[in-house]
């Protein structure tokens, strides 16, 4: 499947390398998966460190069991805050 | 012993007054309300001479207390046309607390409409009023490098300065306060606090407290013990010991972007395209690239350290780093998706002296009335101009996004009680919205900052697309915020103080050591009960209804994507926000 992934902030060093084009902005990109994968599957496949992290699924909030589908948005961000 | 310093504009006399016992416990928001509530008629005009312009460090300022050197300014607002605490970071505070004084009251009006005043206080607490009519019509910077000529060689002094929006009278006018290397880049800037202080001829506050040591406890050892555990709790905390020092405050913007929440072009959507021109991540490369500072506190005993200088391609100062909001009204409000277009607008702004929120909302209504093109950075530059030379449509400008709404013909307005929404929509982040109907400031998002749990995860989590809890998490939000803004510390320790036990301890634990009487976690909530009774009973006097507390007509009809959502909270929810003021009011013997 084929999926947009996002990263942000400290996090965004862990997009994978990826061919020209599958680039969409400086935090995301297309990326391939095997089917099926759930949030936390994708998380240990990029390495990210073992910390809190904010998780979206096209733009909703997402549990790491959530199992991704096929043209669906997976952004990812450590803990952040302001205002 | 802490004092008042009573400065009447009419008759230019100044007295130090003892802080009354029954407000011995108050500092900072409580003590600017009180001193409202109790001198100001709610049917005051807010220019006229029985407004009241009060400013209070909080009730940790002066001390080492980690984040404890904010400021709160009071008065009638002129924009809202109820009471008002606009809470600043920069120096002054500290150096207020330093040398005594627990609230400046600015009251009355100057006979000569055209004199210009500068009250300077010095480092024994001795103050004057000094005539200085060239600094008239002054930008803040010009200002504060003109005032500082003479301070400069003498040690430490810290500005509060009114800009050209100010004195002009105009209700988007803001104050700013100095920083701890002299920019007046901090902002009281809500509220129309800088139309106050032009109302009383008032240029400008200077503090100079060389010499001046932090100040005693009742119990040292307790006192440095809490705030060592504060602090820790502050750097441990992955938001405040991490994200908010790498990436300043606008490490939001593709947060609040990617949870569809993110105003754009006048709120018509919840994502902007351009997002990445503006981040925090963008703002921090451009600014490591051009040399510039990326983390500094705005006030001394700053442990977070979210602010940052933006600097020119040649590294030389431009503005401080954009905050979040700033960045948003300024930049994706109107459709702007480049830093240095964001920074002029900024800039700008600060030096007029005027609200960044209030006139990036401004400047997106007056784009959709079809005005100005939204996107175009330099025609939205030489409108905010148009201020400074007191034209016609600058006037309008500077009176805010429902003045420039009403004139210009356009009938979405995101405002409540007059004053513009920050940079959240509360139609797909509810929670935030029930803190904009209800709070006692008009729309404002430090009154309540649901976003914690509603997008971020701190303190618990409340789906932000649903009306369940949010009331709930708002009003808790809203009393314990009044009590931060009470006691001088920025509401950015909040995010630990609502993840980590220990950091809240902490706050009793530094409180109840400076001033011996004791304050757990009771006292520290009643405390911020009283200060939202204080509010509440003055703008109930002003005329505010339960019709006040909503917000405009189509956020409960036009839907917003991506979500396509409206706000669904109830009234009666909504008005059951303050349902604990009542009781809070009888105990305090107030009416």
């Amino acid at each position: 499947m084929r999926i947009q992934l996002a990263l942000f902030a400290s996090l965004t060093q862990y997009l994978p390398e990826t061919e020209n084009g599958n680039r969409l902005s400086a935090h995301a990109q297309l990326v391939d998966l095997p089917d099926g994968m759930t949030v936390g599957q994708v998380i240990d496949r990029l390495g990210l460190p073992d910390e809190p992290r904010i998780v979206f699924v096209n733009n909703r909030h997402a549990p790491d069991e959530y199992v991704l589908d096929e043209g669906e948005r997976l952004a990812v961000f450590p803990p952040v805050a302001g205002g | 012993m802490r004092t008042i310093l009573r400065v009447n504009m009419s008759d230019l006399s100044i007295t130090k007054e003892p802080l009354p016992d029954k407000w011995a416990n108050y500092g900072g928001r409580a003590l600017t309300d009180a001193l409202v509530f109790t001198e100001v008629p709610a049917d005051a005009d807010p220019l006229g001479p029985d407004n009241k312009l009060v400013i209070a460090p909080g009730l940790l300022g002066g001390t080492t207390a980690p984040n404890g050197g904010r400021l709160s300014v009071g008065a009638k607002s002129p924009l809202t046309l109820g009471i008002k605490e606009s809470n600043s970071g920069g120096q002054v505070a500290h150096s207020l607390a330093r040398i005594g004084i627990a609230a400046i009251i600015v009251e009355g009006a100057p006979a000569d409409a055209a004199a210009r005043y500068v009250l300077e206080i010095g480092p024994d607490g001795e103050a004057t009023l000094v005539r200085h009519d060239e600094l008239a019509g002054l930008g803040n910077y010009a200002t504060v490098d003109e005032l500082t000529k003479g301070f400069a060689e003498e040690g430490r002094y810290s500005t509060m300065t009114n800009g050209p929006a100010g004195e002009m009278l105009l209700p988007g006018a803001g104050i700013a306060v100095s920083d701890p290397n002299g920019y007046p880049n901090r902002f009281a800037g809500r509220g129309g606090l800088g139309a106050v202080m032009g109302a009383k001829g008032l240029k400008a506050v200077v503090v100079n407290d060389a010499g001046d040591a932090y100040l005693e406890h009742t119990d040292k050892d307790a006192f440095n013990a809490a705030v060592k555990k504060f602090a820790a709790a502050l750097r441990e905390h992955p938001v405040s010991g991490t994200g908010l020092p790498t990436y300043g405050t606008n490490v939001l913007a593709n947060i609040i972007n990617e949870a569809g929440g993110y105003p754009t072009r006048n709120f018509s959507s919840g994502q902007f395209e351009g997002v990445d021109g503006i981040s925090g991540e963008t703002m921090r490369e451009i600014t490591v690239k051009r040399g510039g500072n990326v983390k500094h506190g705005c006030h001394t005993g700053c442990v977070i350290q979210c602010s940052r200088y933006y600097v020119h391609e040649d590294g030389s100062y431009w503005t401080k780093g954009p905050e979040y909001e700033s960045a948003w009204s300024l930049g994706a409000d109107c459709g702007i998706g480049d830093m240095d277009s964001v920074a002029a607008l900024d800039r700008e702004c600060g030096d007029l002296g005027i609200d960044t929120i209030e006139m990036g909302a401004t400047l997106a209504v007056y784009m959709e009335s079809g005005k100005l093109a939204f996107g175009d950075g330099p025609g939205a530059l030489s409108v905010l101009k148009e201020i400074r030379k007191g034209t016609e449509l600058g006037k309008i400008i500077a009176s805010g996004a429902e003045a420039t709404g009403k004139a210009f013909g356009v009938t979405r307005i995101p405002v409540v009680k007059h004053q513009a929404m920050p940079a959240y929509d509360p139609r797909p982040i509810q929670g935030i919205g029930v803190t904009y109907a209800t709070s006692t400031m008009g729309a404002d998002h430090t009154a309540g900052y649901s976003i914690t749990a509603n997008v971020l995860a701190v303190g618990g989590t409340v789906d932000p697309l649903k009306s369940e809890g949010q009331a709930e998490l708002s009003k808790n939000l809203q009393i314990a915020t009044a009590m931060l803004d009470s006691l001088g510390l920025c509401i950015f320790v909040a995010f630990p103080v609502l993840d980590i036990p220990a950091a809240f301890e902490a706050i009793g634990e530094m409180v109840t050591a400076h001033t011996g009487k004791t304050w757990g976690a009771d006292e520290l909530m009643q405390l911020g009960k009283e200060v939202l009774t204080y509010e509440r009973l003055f703008n109930t006097h002003a005329g505010f209804t339960a019709a006040d507390d909503r917000l405009p007509a189509y956020f409960y009809t036009e839907k917003l994507p991506p979500h396509n959502v409206v706000f669904t909270v109830s009234d009666e929810e909504l008005d059951a926000v303050f349902d604990f003021v009542p009781a809070t009011a009888a105990g305090m013997g107030i009416s």
